[in-house]
């Protein structure tokens, strides 16, 4: 059974100094066991600017057994998976201990994305590019942010959602917004003109 | 036959080779009547190259060494085991690098020598894994002074044992601290089922870290075999009464090398499609076509009346062609390609080579079977007459137990004989057909340690039920005549291993 009461008390935890660290950690739905978690990029980073939610998921044996942690964000990173969102980080396997905190694993990520680990890829392609053409990765991940972590970009699951019930495909909805960059207007059009 | 000279070659080499000797090192095995279960006494009296270790006796040797290096280093027994397991058991290396650095040792491990001094509170302190307020009584207190709850303790260590044997390796939760967890903290808080995982997990990293001791692999076995240094034949038996190469886990193979059991085992599961049929229990008799089951030891077969035929199990000819006094040399561990040539067209040639290719392949793997089954065979039957057959055979002849012992010597000698001579089939596949000569020799002893042996396990089986069955029989006759077939099949046998052992191909 997960441990509740400690979740509830992380939340308040690490709410409460949201300003300046810019990470939160709020519940999806109803269930303490189902969090959204939010990371600002970090600067000095292809990734400044960009907002990055993870999708969190508590085990039973939470705290003992670590959360399950992957980027609902697009990101273009060597230790994160450009497809699934699935992030390489040791504390989230084997060297969780109970005494970290999803605030503590959020810091984490939000570090591991100002240091990459390209000789321990989740992303093979990601990290060839990283280390045969460095530059290209930058734009490339300088890109994605822009196209993806931006403000504008947000709220995607409303807007996916919204054109679903107009009857479009989820994964057609999907592709179709991130094809436009987010924009609603833009991708009704265009998969109305499909 | 031109091997005739290079027997005498291998009469001066065996006995130093295999049999006996070097009784200096024959109390190496502590529990030499369990043993010989398997082992013709001849052998039992060679060098005993291993140990067998019961759990009792790993969990003995690991408090032995506990209280010792507790003892030397000066240290409390719990953090003796610790050091003694992050160091895999090597005393002297962790002696070494104790007395040149014993800081740095014990920071590697977690045994910091200092504890962070806690004093008595009234007030709530909050459990780093809960976040819950607790007075100071409901904490459990480590070296490092983190604080955790018991209940958080012990589901953090629960978890861990559950996970694994890296339980062993625990330290503090806080990710920055080092500190171990020891094994009186683990009793304290777990479970006695937990407790019972992690002891058991710390009893096998004795035998799994260790380079010169293994599990046994038989089923259902929790014994483990050391073998003693500088050794290098592997054949080990356990009390178990499972045999097994020390080296490779395979059936005990010895004279045959691990390279080519491997070889032969992955080229039987390769083929195993096409010898399945071969596997088939029954063959029919040459004669009436009658199906028959192999229910019997050795190769001489008769069939049920009225055919009554008797002919070999291996090669279905006639029994009486594999008797010396008919000529016939017992000769069918021999494989030939015997087709007249020149007859046949290039498609039907074809067709020949792929068949004879796996007629090659049978002719071995069925005797290999066959050996192994006869085994197999031989050990069961050497249960039923220590757990019965014996008895009826004492009140019969009134003889003593000790004066009876012959006719158990001459079964183990058969399984023994059964064991390599099923590896030598494995040899013989992988002998290159140019080398004629070598092959030639080798198949001539292997024969003739085959007859022997045939001799030995058709007297043990069927002169002993006719003795049984009918009054007439002179017990003094069949004991002469066995005792004499135990003794040569063992110098045949003896012969054959050495052949192996001395030949460098």
């Amino acid at each position: 059974m997960v441990d509740f009461s400690r979740v509830q008390k992380e939340l308040q935890e690490c709410n409460k100094d949201v300003k300046i660290s810019g990470i939160s950690v709020k519940p999806k739905a109803d269930s303490l066991s189902h969090l959204i978690g939010t990371i600002p990029g970090p600067v000095d980073s292809p990734y400044e600017g960009g907002t990055f939610l993870i999708d969190i998921v508590l085990l039973d044996g939470y705290p003992f057994e670590p959360p399950k942690m992957k980027f609902l964000t697009k990101v273009w990173h060597p230790n994160i998976s450009s497809q699934s969102g699935a992030i390489c980080l040791d504390i989230l396997k084997d060297q969780w201990s109970p005494a970290l905190t999803l605030k503590t694993a959020l810091v984490s990520i939000q570090a591991l994305l100002s240091a990459p680990e390209p000789d321990d890829p989740q992303d093979a392609v990601v990290a060839q590019q990283y280390l045969r053409d460095y530059q290209t990765f930058v734009g490339t991940a300088r890109y994605w942010t822009e196209a993806f972590a931006k403000t504008s970009s947000h709220g995607m699951d409303e807007k996916v959602q919204r054109l679903v019930e107009m009857g479009f495909p989820e994964a057609l909805t999907r592709s179709t917004l991130e094809v436009v960059g987010g924009d609603e207007t833009l991708a009704l059009e265009k998969l109305c003109s499909n | 036959m031109d091997s005739d000279d290079n027997l005498d070659y291998y009469d001066s080499d065996y006995e130093n080779q295999y049999s006996d000797d070097s009784d200096d090192t024959a109390n190496l095995y502590d529990d030499e009547e369990d043993d010989s279960a398997v082992n013709p006494d001849d052998n039992s009296k060679s060098v005993k190259t291993f140990t067998v270790l019961q759990e009792d006796d790993i969990n003995k040797r690991q408090e032995d060494q506990i209280s010792h290096a507790s003892l030397i280093l000066s240290i409390p027994e719990v953090s003796a085991s610790k050091l003694l397991y992050y160091y895999k058991w090597n005393v002297s290396q962790l002696h070494d690098e104790w007395f040149a650095d014993e800081e740095k040792v014990r920071t590697a491990v977690g045994l910091p020598s200092d504890a962070v001094s806690i004093s008595g509170t009234d007030e709530l302190i909050t459990c780093g894994i809960c976040f819950d307020p607790f007075p100071i009584e409901e904490f459990h207190q480590m070296v490092c002074g983190h604080w955790y709850c018991k209940l958080c303790w012990k589901v953090y260590i629960t978890t861990s044992i559950t996970d694994g044997p890296g339980c062993l390796l625990l330290r503090c939760p806080e990710p920055s601290c080092k500190v171990a967890v020891c094994r009186d903290m683990v009793e304290e808080l777990v479970a006695e089922e937990e407790w019972g995982k992690y002891r058991r997990y710390y009893l096998r990293s004795y035998v799994e870290e260790s380079k010169k001791i293994k599990w046994c692999p038989m089923p259902g076995c929790e014994n483990a075999i050391e073998l003693e240094l500088g050794n290098d034949l592997f054949d080990v038996a356990c009390l178990c009464s499972g045999t097994f190469c020390w080296n490779c886990g395979q059936d005990a193979h010895r004279p045959v090398h691990c390279d080519t059991v491997a070889k032969w085992v992955s080229k039987n599961s390769s083929e195993a499609e096409n010898t399945n049929w071969i596997l088939a229990h029954s063959k029919p008799c040459p004669k009436c076509k009658r199906s028959i089951e192999k229910n019997h030891g050795c190769m001489h077969m008769t069939c049920t009346p009225p055919c009554n035929f008797q002919f070999c199990w291996l090669c279905q000819g006639d029994w009486r062609e594999h008797n010396e006094k008919t000529g016939g040399f017992y000769s069918c561990n021999k494989y030939e390609v015997a087709k007249s040539k020149g007859l046949l067209d290039e498609v039907e040639k074809v067709r020949e080579m792929a068949e004879n290719s796996l007629n090659r392949y049978t002719h071995y793997y069925e005797r290999w079977v066959a050996n192994h089954k006869s085994r197999d065979k031989a050990i069961a039957d050497l249960n039923a007459l220590e757990t019965g057959i014996l008895q009826n055979l004492r009140d019969k002849t009134l003889e003593s137990e000790g004066q009876l012992k012959f006719i158990k010597e001459a079964w183990e000698q058969i399984i023994e004989c059964r064991r390599v001579l099923k590896w030598t089939y494995a040899y013989g596949y992988y002998i290159p057909e140019d080398e004629q000569v070598k092959k030639q020799l080798f198949e001539y002893i292997q024969g003739e340690a085959e007859a022997q042996l045939e001799k030995l396990h058709n007297q043990a089986e069927k002169e002993l039920n006719n003795f049984l069955e009918k009054d007439e029989a002179d017990f003094g006759v069949f004991r002469q005549k066995l005792v004499g077939l135990t003794a040569v099949s063992h110098s045949y046998f003896t012969k054959l291993v050495a052949f192996f052992e001395t030949q460098k191909w």
